[in-house]
């Protein structure tokens, strides 16, 4: 009888131990959307880090019986530990992302990181409210100023060249489609007119808060995800418009797309049972023009490769195909203008409605991309340079400077456009296309666009 | 291997259990426990183990010659030699960063910093051999003649990497012969449980609050939040090292080991002297031992002494100046106690609780912020913040009160309460022995279903 407490427990220990070891090891979770960890190769190198005993860790806590079960419990656990005011909201708080490997595991295939700006800029308090996730703004007016000298210094250097747009999108939280959240919208609009306050001519500024504060109400952004869905970056997109004085092609004459439900980043943060059950649909607006796109990596133009501007995948992903160093697209628009789009992934889903204006897009990446964007704008004869970017990318001093840099002679590697550069000055203007003939017969044209 | 893991718990833990009950003889159990202590610090530090090695081998070496050459002044060179060896080894895998940063700022150089990462247990393990070696000197017990058992109380994994720091005096009776007793067994596995529960469920769930409010929130808060932020890591610390503690005491107990306590209700401290006995004491009875007594202790310099073991303590704790800041608060603090001491003994105890406990969560800010300039900010939030509260504060409040009930509970010493012939006492007692085996089996689950969600769970003391 002394005895039976602790073989009941060693008892309970072998009994999960044995049924892990029985149960048949599943490659992917169904419920996360993600691969799991498989047993680890050994290798003198791993083992000596550290990092093989810890991928075997990893593998335990995968195929752990019962895993998916427990963290719902976990999650419910630790929300019922005292007393909630409002039961429909609740702020959960983001240390770390608490799946970053599998994040990793989850992007696609083509020089995809995961935003290095989420992990910064939304590791930190969420508030949920009936499973939609909305990362609070932490901001202030302040910190919009930098960007906006930067952008004054792209309008100077350019002025006579081509037009520079700030076009910077708030978070979700400033459009909590409840009345009694208006108060996060004010955060980011003060963020977001010190910018434009900040700004000089000739630089230019999309009031893309107002255009999508017109909407209020609608479900502009995704609930699991950080980016804004379809219909906010149609709204976005209209504030340009209006800033470039054009007439926006009207939504309903787009072609009108649903895709099949998906979970996103902020749910991959949170990992909240409740956000689970409450997963988004991707709305796409197709405006009905032929495009061709192509994709480069990040220094060269020497190598490319095929992508469409409508993807085909069922979340954000499908806007621009997902993240590239640099996109260059050519319609059939035939009215000689040109824009190039800076931007981070919130840009993706803004540019895809640029191709009813121009006949030929260039999109630049700046987190990934070595281009010279300077020699982009001049060589292509580029109109109008657009700054579509998250309002996180538009405060750290970080992303600031890589946009900046892109402006700089000597851009971290600039093979295909410093080599012609170099060896063929006569050229000129034509350089980029002539390289650009050859490689275009590698492209296809973006079939979803022509439906 | 961390305590607090799925692997440990159900893999690492019921193979080594099962090999070493159906060992027999006391030489082949030990070398069970050895090979498994050596596979449970390879597992996060395969290449440190070889320093371990090393460190041990030197102090058994050692502890030979000191023995054999007893009485004689080479003895005393033997020492020495452990002595010297040992702390520079501390200071050297420890303190070089430390050390050359200094002596760059001072001087004006700019030697490159070493950039060693921390062997995980050093400051742990390094003081168990060179307490060893400085009372085998002392003549305090007979020397340990068998490498294998004496690996044995160096690796030991219950208490390997975080504490106690174990004395041999206090295992050598366990170390050559101990038997299979059934009661320790049980209630090792209770005191196992409740320190995973320590661990898994308060620490973690503190670390939350804490993240929130002394790293995300940390330049917006106002000056109630910036207690709050300091008082949940009050509590993080507390039960993370506590829990850890009680973990290593009850596998110790599994095993047949009685190891001290380290923790005695630091939180129900009376002054800042009384929390010094009752916080990480395996470390207060090392800094008392070898450097407090030998100072001269009560007799003569004592408030000279008082704050050279407190500097020590706090540089102990990490290669940073904060520590070392840490260390100073609390020597001065109790030369201050030692000056005021007649007056102190009249005031009524909930002042002195009061006082104490200000004082020892203030003392967390210093001890968290290891940046000096975010130190000063964080002052500065704490007693005059311009910043208002933000309204994520109050749903915290209210949003953790159970929690905030259990931890209270979990401070408050019963035991001091309660005499052990408390009749109340005595029926809890009871009740709780009775229904250990259900309580524990639901503790299991619990901190297994929250284990499942958060993989990443280091104990705090790990990095000192």
């Amino acid at each position: 009888m002394k005895k039976l407490p602790a073989f009941l427990i060693l008892f309970l220990i072998l009994f999960v131990s044995s049924v892990f070891i029985i149960n048949k090891k599943e490659l992917v979770s169904k419920s996360e959307k993600r691969t799991l960890a498989t047993w680890p190769e050994f290798s003198i190198n791993d083992y000596t880090s550290g990092l093989y005993f810890s991928n075997i860790s990893l593998y335990i806590n995968d195929h752990f019986p019962l895993r998916s079960n427990m963290v719902d419990i976990a999650q419910k656990i630790r929300y019922h530990l005292g007393f909630h005011l409002d039961k429909e909201e609740r702020i959960v708080v983001i240390t770390t992302p608490k799946k970053e490997k599998n994040l990793k595991a989850n992007l696609d295939t083509v020089n995809r990181k995961f935003d290095d700006d989420l992990k910064a800029a939304y590791s930190g308090s969420m508030l949920i409210i009936n499973g939609r996730v909305y990362p609070q703004y932490a901001g202030s007016p302040a910190m919009g100023k930098p960007f906006a000298e930067m952008l004054n210094e792209y309008a100077t250097k350019l002025s006579g060249v081509c037009n520079v747009y700030s076009c910077v999108a708030p978070l979700s939280s400033a459009f909590i489609p409840m009345e009694k959240y208006k108060k996060y919208n004010s955060g980011a609009q003060n963020t977001l007119n010190a910018i434009r306050s900040s700004l000089k001519a000739p630089a230019k500024f999309c009031d893309v808060f107002s255009a999508l504060d017109k909407h209020f109400g609608e479900l502009m952004y995704f609930g699991t995800d950080h980016h804004w869905n379809g219909k906010g970056a149609y709204y976005a997109y209209t504030s340009f418009c209006e800033s470039a004085g054009i007439q926006p092609i009207p939504i309903e004459s787009m072609k009108y797309e649903r895709r099949r439900p998906f979970l996103g980043s902020l749910y991959d943060l949170t990992i909240d049972p409740e956000v689970a059950q409450h997963p988004d649909t991707l709305e796409l607006f197709i405006p009905r023009v032929e495009t061709k796109a192509v994709r480069y990596n990040a220094t060269s133009l020497s190598y490319s490769a095929p992508t469409k501007v409508f993807g085909g995948s069922n979340n954000y992903i499908a806007f621009m195909s997902g993240d590239a160093p640099l996109i260059k697209i050519t319609t059939n628009v035939k009215n000689g203008r040109r824009a190039a789009v800076v931007k981070n992934s919130m840009g993706n889903a803004f540019s895809v409605y640029l191709i009813s204006h121009y006949e030929e897009i260039w999109v630049v990446d700046f987190r990934y991309s070595g281009h010279n964007l300077m020699d982009i704008i001049l060589e292509r004869g580029i109109n109008d340079l657009i700054f579509s970017v998250g309002v996180y990318a538009a405060m750290s001093h970080g992303t600031i400077n890589m946009m900046r840099n892109l402006a700089k002679p000597h851009a971290p590697a600039l093979s295909g456009i410093s080599v012609r550069k170099t060896t063929a000055d006569t050229t000129n203007n034509k350089s980029i296309s002539g390289r650009d003939s050859s490689l275009i017969k590698k492209t296809f044209t973006d079939s979803t666009n022509n439906k | 291997m961390v305590f607090s893991s799925l692997i440990f718990l159900y893999f690492f833990l019921p193979i080594t259990l099962i090999l070493y009950f159906v060992s027999p003889g006391m030489k082949l159990k030990n070398f069970i426990l050895l090979l498994f202590s050596l596979i449970f610090y390879a597992w996060g530090e395969p290449i440190w183990i070889i320093l371990l090695l090393f460190t041990s081998i030197l102090d058994f070496g050692i502890g030979l010659l000191i023995d054999k050459y007893r009485g004689r002044k080479v003895s005393k060179w033997f020492l020495a030699a452990s002595v010297i060896v040992n702390l520079s080894l501390l200071m050297t895998f420890k303190y070089a960063d430390f050390f050359t940063s200094n002596f760059n700022f001072i001087l004006g150089t700019s030697f490159p910093l070493p950039g060693i990462t921390l062997p995980i247990g050093i400051s742990f393990y390094t003081f168990q051999t060179l307490s060893y070696s400085i009372d085998i000197y002392r003549n305090q017990f007979p020397v340990q003649k068998s490498f294998l058992n004496y690996m044995v109380y160096v690796s030991m994994f219950p208490q390997l990497v975080a504490g106690p720091i174990v004395r041999y005096s206090e295992v050598i009776g366990d170390i050559d012969y101990r038997t299979t007793d059934w009661s320790m067994i049980v209630s090792g596995v209770n005191r196992f449980c409740l320190g995973l529960f320590k661990k898994v469920f308060i620490a973690n769930i503190a670390s939350i609050l804490v993240e929130k409010y002394l790293d995300l929130q940390f330049s917006n808060l106002s000056s109630a939040e910036a207690w709050f932020g300091i008082t949940m890591f009050s509590i993080q610390i507390y039960f993370d090292f506590s829990g850890y503690s009680d973990m290593a005491i009850g596998l110790g107990r599994i095993f047949g080991f009685r190891f001290l306590e380290n923790f005695r209700h630091p939180y129900a401290a009376q002054s800042i002297a009384d929390f010094y006995k009752r916080w990480h004491m395996s470390l207060g009875r090392f800094f008392r031992d070898y450097v407090y007594i030998p100072l001269g202790g009560n007799r003569k310099y004592q408030y000279r002494n008082i704050m050279v073991v407190w500097l020590l303590t706090g540089f102990w704790h990490g290669a940073s100046w904060n520590f070392v800041l840490w260390g100073a608060f609390f020597g001065v603090f109790m030369i201050l106690e030692k000056i005021l001491e007649k007056p102190l003994g009249y005031t009524p105890r909930i002042f002195k609780h009061t006082y104490t406990m200000a004082l020892i969560i203030f003392s967390r800010a210093i001890f968290y912020f290891v940046d000096f300039d975010k130190l000063k900010i964080m002052i500065g939030n704490l007693f005059n913040s311009a910043n208002s509260i933000s309204d994520g504060f109050v749903s915290d409040l209210t949003g953790y009160s159970y929690f905030f009930i259990l931890v209270v509970l979990f401070c408050i010493p019963w035991d001091e309460i309660f005499s052990p012939t408390n009749k109340l006492r005595l029926k809890w007692e009871y009740i709780y022995k009775i229904s250990a085996p259900i309580i524990n089996i639901l503790l299991i689950i619990l901190c297994t279903v929250l284990l499942a969600d958060d993989t990443y769970n280091p104990f705090i003391y790990f990095r000192f």
